[in-house]
């Protein structure tokens, strides 16, 4: 058995008064497909933030690949992290957004080698060489020289997950990259995020309201209500036989919505 | 006739003179504009409490009176300036405090998803803002910039008050040896408003060259 890449001990997190984590806690291991499921406000968002150090924690612990997110040691002490630490750290997590996050004033391919090219330094040919097959993949080659603005929605969403892509992150985390999408757009992003399940060995954590997704996606399936994991499990048991009555209520309602299972 | 080119050809001097302070003066002003705009947003308290008190300051005296002191205050400091030193001096200075606020307010434009979006990608401070939010917040500025730019054309009008020979300076010149007030000062009428739709025209060219391939329309 190997040692769990991402480790969360006992964090909490508020907005104002607001508690949105609650003392929680949850390990991923190498490799592994999540899927977070939950209604809204939930904190299954939040995680992802945190994990993206878009959100600090208010206390606990987060370990990724054996070492502190939020803390450094020096000299034996636990110190709070500096940016420095923070940025060695996310050099192993990419993040996917709801609304795609493009840069607006730059073509697909500069999107995609902006960050290769000032963070790792690489070579602009050779970025752009990797971008190209990063495109290829996502399907959006033939639009390497578009503007974000002159694309779908759905498109926009395969640069963000190749612009993403390009750093060579150990975890990506998608935070309901469906979820902006016209109906007709949401298989074409989803079957990116199939290849990537099956071709790739990233561990993936996935924020979605797509439950037929996510029970094919998922290795395991992690149920958040008010800041805490209610229930966990392979998805045929927590979408075909959920124990808690908040997951049954929850799917209940999802069904009722129109989503398939 | 010839006793008219002549004055004509003292306003056209003068002109250049106007230009030229226009010029060096929207440069400092740009510089200032940026120091202090990206000041005021520094992580340190010491760098905004500057730029805050440079803003506060020059935006809160008159340009008159801090050309007067620009020009016979300093030299009691032992700073000597010529008229066109101390003309840019107070004029970048000046314009420079209200464009910092331009700048400020065109970065905070940007949405915060911009910024994330760096994070997530892992650039540091300097690089998100040199490669995605500056670029997108030039456009922001740049309508507020041919405003102040504008303005900055129109103030250069008080230096004639410290001896330099601009537009203003001359046409006073002549109506003094002529006595005619309507041409010389409907002449440099025409050319402040001249020089001001140059200004306009320059600073809404730029933007569209700016906006290309943003709206998914225009590429």
């Amino acid at each position: 058995m190997s040692a769990p890449i991402i480790k969360i001990d006992g964090i909490s997190k508020s907005f104002g008064t607001f508690k949105v984590l609650d003392g929680l806690s949850m390990q991923v291991m190498p490799r592994e497909k999540l899927a977070l499921i939950g209604p809204s406000g939930s904190g299954k968002t939040t995680i992802l933030r945190i994990l993206m150090t878009l959100e600090r924690i208010d206390s606990g612990h987060i370990q990724i690949d054996g070492e502190q997110l939020y803390h450094m040691e020096r000299n034996g002490q636990l110190l709070a992290a500096d940016e420095r630490h923070l940025a060695r750290m996310r050099q192993k997590i990419g993040m996917v957004f709801q609304l795609f996050n493009l840069f607006p004033h730059k073509s697909v391919i500069d999107n995609v080698t902006l960050a290769p090219i000032l963070t790792k330094g690489m070579p602009r040919a050779t970025a752009e060489k990797r971008a190209m097959e990063l495109l290829e993949m996502v399907g959006m080659a033939d639009k390497a020289k578009a503007m974000p603005a002159q694309l779908s929605g759905g498109q926009k969403q395969r640069v963000a997950i190749a612009r993403a892509l390009a750093l060579q992150p150990r975890i990506m985390l998608f935070d309901e990259v469906t979820s902006a999408l016209d109906p007709e757009l949401v298989e074409e992003v989803l079957n990116v995020l199939w290849r990537l399940c099956s071709e790739t060995d990233m561990t993936m954590l996935l924020v979605t309201h797509e439950m037929g997704f996510a029970h094919d996606f998922a290795d395991r399936v992690l149920f958040f209500d008010r800041g805490k994991i209610v229930e966990e499990g392979k998805p045929d048991e927590i979408f075909r036989n959920p124990k808690q009555e908040r997951t049954q209520g929850f799917l209940k309602k999802i069904i009722a919505a129109g989503h398939r299972v | 006739m010839t006793q008219w080119s002549g004055y004509f050809g003292l306003i056209l001097q003068g002109a250049l003179i106007t230009i030229e302070l226009t010029l060096m003066g929207s440069v400092l002003a740009l510089i200032m504009a940026f120091l202090a705009g990206l000041g005021r947003l520094s992580r340190f308290f010491v760098i905004r409490a500057l730029a805050t008190a440079y803003i506060e300051f020059f935006r809160g005296t008159s340009i008159f009176v801090q050309l007067f002191w620009a020009y016979f205050v300093l030299p009691f400091i032992g700073i000597s300036l010529t008229p066109l030193q101390a003309g840019v001096l107070a004029l970048g200075l000046n314009v420079g405090a209200y464009a910092a606020e331009v700048v400020r307010g065109a970065i905070q434009s940007i949405g915060r998803e911009q910024y994330e979006a760096c994070t997530a990608l892992n650039l540091g401070r300097w690089q998100a803002m040199r490669h995605v939010i500056l670029p997108q917040a030039l456009l922001v500025m740049l309508p507020t910039f041919g405003n102040n730019a504008i303005e900055l054309l129109k103030a250069t009008a008080v230096v004639s008050l410290i001896s330099l020979t601009d537009l203003t300076f001359q046409a006073q010149v002549v109506r003094s040896q002529t006595g005619n007030t309507l041409v010389p000062f409907t002449t440099i009428l025409i050319i402040y408003f001249a020089l001001a739709l140059i200004i306009s025209w320059g600073v809404r060219s730029l933007e569209r060259r700016m906006a290309r391939g943003l709206d998914g329309v225009r590429v």
